[in-house]
């Protein structure tokens, strides 16, 4: 490629100078993609390394955790054994299925709720539309732990704390905002002509919605319904405010942060991050679209 | 906030979009606005302090005054009144049995109504023990009228039907249970206040007149949590470590953020594993999070050993302790950089996507340089992203929990929601608790506000 341009340059007779220039641009351009991938892969190293020494820590034996000066793998012995003392250990099985249980009801019910809100939003111009907008958007940055209090105190008067049903109509909320946002570019991002070609043939309205939007819309549901299910898989703080004896899984951990040995912990953070990298990795074309959206 | 210009829209108005987002914007009445109005009114008011003295010994009759809790109380008079079935598992009731009676007088109608238990002596009685037949007790005390009265209502503030002579046989149809009512007389702002009140609220001392209020039915405004939060030991060193980590954290995620989305934009190949790999972070869990670099910074962890490989150190340091709480914060502050940048790196790459090419070529054209074109162009275009992103990460900074608890134990460096943790959590004070979270609530408002201020202006000022 190289060799082909400069055997065509000089039939356009330019002057030296000019080429001079161009061949420091062309020096420089190569100097600063050098240096993009050096800062590019610097900055990949200190965000792979701690989840390699995680994941070394988790995927060996409890002795071998506990020993100093550590070791990563394969270094050192590879072995369940430190991932299946923290799955044995007292409420960790019951907290992973809490934690999937309110998981998906979190996604069901935002689903639900959210998926009309987007399709407004993204297919009609209606008044209000940006204020309902930007106040979904404040929602999403509103602190849970505000919410959490108050929540705790009324789940006690009617008698509904420490049920993982009440802490999924609080991961919900948490949740709401989030997909409505996603499902509404999902939605923007099918053209409403499709729509209108169906309905030119024939279609109803809702038959249209049918067989031309929902097929489209699949992949972006089930993208909101993954960011969904991480978030309220992550949740800390209102789980352990809303739940004592029903805890989830990162709030039993937390709850036993205090005087658990390492290898517990390590493996319970190992266990923790897993789904959620491979989930978010799956989805995040479409976060990369909502925020694209949002900020326009 | 534009609308996009290539996707149409059904431009009639109509009602269908407001049903479409009315199930949302109830479900965020309900589960925001609700609790956080409930979170300043816990922070603001204390419930069940108050008691409210009656007029008359009924609920709906009007109230003359309250008394504190704790207040001695002179018991003067007494009476029974009906009972709602859902009180009756209160506790601290005083109650007492009515019967229902049917009797014939002289004149041999039937006459039915209402009377308190101890008025009768039990004659016969069901197989479930049901009393069925009773005959009146005497009324021995001097000068009192000897019969005993007969009310329409199973409540003494009821219309008398009958008097009835002692050793009168009646049939028992029914039964009821009736709270008693007190009329106390109480000193309050130096008046003596003389009305009814429910016996449930009150502790009568036995062998006396006297009582004391137990408990309120009704709430105070108070400043009283407000002021005990702000004296909390925790408090200032919450507020000051929060401030801190929010003032620290955030410029090193938007100088990193922007340079990771320099090198996605750089158009390298493979640029897609980078953006895969920057975006590692995004969804991951907090608290996992401080436990990777817990498992970096404790005693027997990764930096140690590096640095004892490298033979810059003999012997592991301890880092996270007491003694060394800076470097628990640096810790903190690495953790929080791990995690919480790829969220301001996916905002500020969607912006820049959004930033046309050609304005970027150009710039680089007339030979700005690397550092001359973030400033004078990407960082311009980029305002409406960063203004977003820089409330959010604000927002979530000022709230950071997890993170603390797994590194640092959540006592020698404390936060905020950690103390909000703690007050409900270890200590069960809900108002304590809620009083922190209004107070995060707050600072959260406050620097989104300024931030879109500040940016305001200096658009108005371009403008």
């Amino acid at each position: 490629m190289k060799k082909n341009n400069t055997d065509q340059t000089p039939r356009v007779e330019v002057a030296p100078e000019v080429l001079a220039i161009h061949l420091k641009m062309k020096r420089m351009q190569k100097l600063r993609r050098g240096l993009a991938y050096l800062v590019g892969i610097v900055i990949s190293l200190w965000i792979l390394i701690p989840i390699y020494f995680i994941a070394s820590m988790a995927l060996t034996t409890p002795e071998v955790v506990r020993s100093y000066p550590k070791g990563v793998l394969p270094f050192i012995p590879f072995s369940f054994d430190t991932l299946r003392f923290f799955l044995g250990s007292y409420g960790i099985v019951r907290g992973i299925v809490n934690s999937v249980v309110v998981a998906l009801i979190t996604i069901v019910l935002s689903t639900i709720i959210a998926a009309p809100a987007g399709y407004a939003i993204s297919r009609y111009i209606f008044k209000g539309r940006d204020l309902f907008r930007l106040s979904i958007l404040a929602v999403r940055a509103f602190p849970v732990v505000v919410l959490s209090i108050p929540l705790a105190v009324v789940f006690i008067q009617l008698g509904i704390y420490d049920n993982i049903f009440s802490l999924a109509l609080m991961h919900t909320a948490l949740v709401l905002p989030t997909s409505v946002l996603v499902l509404s570019s999902v939605f923007a991002s099918i053209p409403f002509e499709l729509e209108e070609a169906a309905m030119v043939f024939g279609c109803t309205p809702v038959q249209a919605f049918r067989y031309i939007v929902i097929p489209l819309i699949l992949p972006g549901v089930a993208a909101s319904a993954i960011f969904s299910f991480v978030l309220s898989w992550n949740e800390v703080f209102a789980a352990s405010i809303l739940t004592i004896q029903n805890r989830t899984l990162p709030a039993q951990v937390l709850a036993t942060l205090p005087y658990s040995p390492d290898p517990y912990k390590f493996a319970g953070s190992f266990f923790m991050l897993i789904p959620a990298i491979i989930f978010i990795f799956l989805i995040r074309r479409y976060l990369f679209n909502m925020w694209g959206q949002i900020t326009k | 906030m534009s609308d996009q210009p290539n996707t149409p829209k059904r431009k009639k108005y109509n009602w269908a979009p407001y049903l479409l987002i009315l199930p949302s914007f109830l479900y965020l009445i309900v589960f925001f606005a609700w609790p956080m109005v409930q979170a300043l009114v816990l922070t603001v008011r204390e419930n069940d302090v108050l008691l409210k003295v009656h007029r008359e010994p009924e609920q709906t009759s009007s109230t003359i005054g309250v008394f504190p809790r704790g207040l001695s109380v002179e018991i003067l008079d007494q009476q029974a009144n009906i009972i709602s079935e859902s009180d009756l598992d209160e506790p601290g009731l005083i109650t007492e049995i009515w019967f229902e009676i049917q009797v014939e007088d002289e004149t041999g109608t039937t006459l039915m109504g209402w009377a308190p238990e101890r008025r009768f002596r039990i004659r016969e009685t069901d197989e479930n023990g049901q009393p069925l037949k009773a005959t009146v007790r005497p009324i021995l005390a001097d000068e009192a009228d000897p019969r005993t009265s007969i009310y329409i209502e199973p409540s003494e503030s009821s219309e008398v039907v009958a008097h009835l002579e002692a050793q009168t046989t009646v049939d028992i149809s029914d039964q009821m249970t009736l709270e008693i009512w007190f009329q106390v007389s109480g000193e309050m702002d130096g008046e003596t206040v003389i009305g009814w009140v429910q016996s449930r609220y009150l502790r009568a001392f036995p062998e006396s007149n006297q009582a004391r209020v137990d408990r309120g039915n009704t709430g105070q405004f108070t400043w009283k949590f407000i002021q005990r939060m702000f004296k909390d030991r925790f408090f200032w060193p919450a507020f000051r470590t929060t401030l801190l980590l929010t003032v620290i954290v955030i410029p090193i995620q938007f100088v990193l953020a922007i340079i990771m989305a320099l090198v996605i934009q750089a158009n390298l190949k493979g640029s897609s594993i980078f953006l895969g790999i920057f975006s590692i972070a995004l969804g991951v869990s907090d608290l996992a999070v401080g436990i990777v670099w817990y498992a970096i910074f404790t005693n027997f962890g990764y930096l140690n050993t590096i640095l004892e490989r490298l033979g810059l150190i003999s012997a592991p340091i301890t880092y996270l302790s007491a003694d060394t709480r800076h470097w628990i914060l640096i810790a903190i502050i690495l953790a929080e950089v791990w995690r919480a940048t790829s969220l301001v790196m996916v905002i500020v790459v969607s912006g820049m996507q959004s930033i046309s090419q050609d304005i970027l070529e150009a710039a680089e054209l007339f030979g700005a340089t690397l550092w001359q074109r973030v400033k004078n162009v990407i960082l311009p275009l980029l305002k409406p992203s960063l203004q977003v992103a820089l409330i959010l990460r604000t927002i979530l900074a000022l709230q950071v929990f997890s993170v603390v608890m797994a590194i640092g134990g959540g006592d020698v460096v404390t936060v905020l929601a950690r103390e909000t943790y703690r007050q409900y959590y270890d200590l069960r004070n809900f108002h304590l608790a809620a009083a922190y979270a209004t107070f995060i609530l707050v600072i959260s408002m406050i620097s989104s506000i300024f931030y879109l201020k500040a940016v305001r202006t200096e658009e108005e000022v371009q403008g």
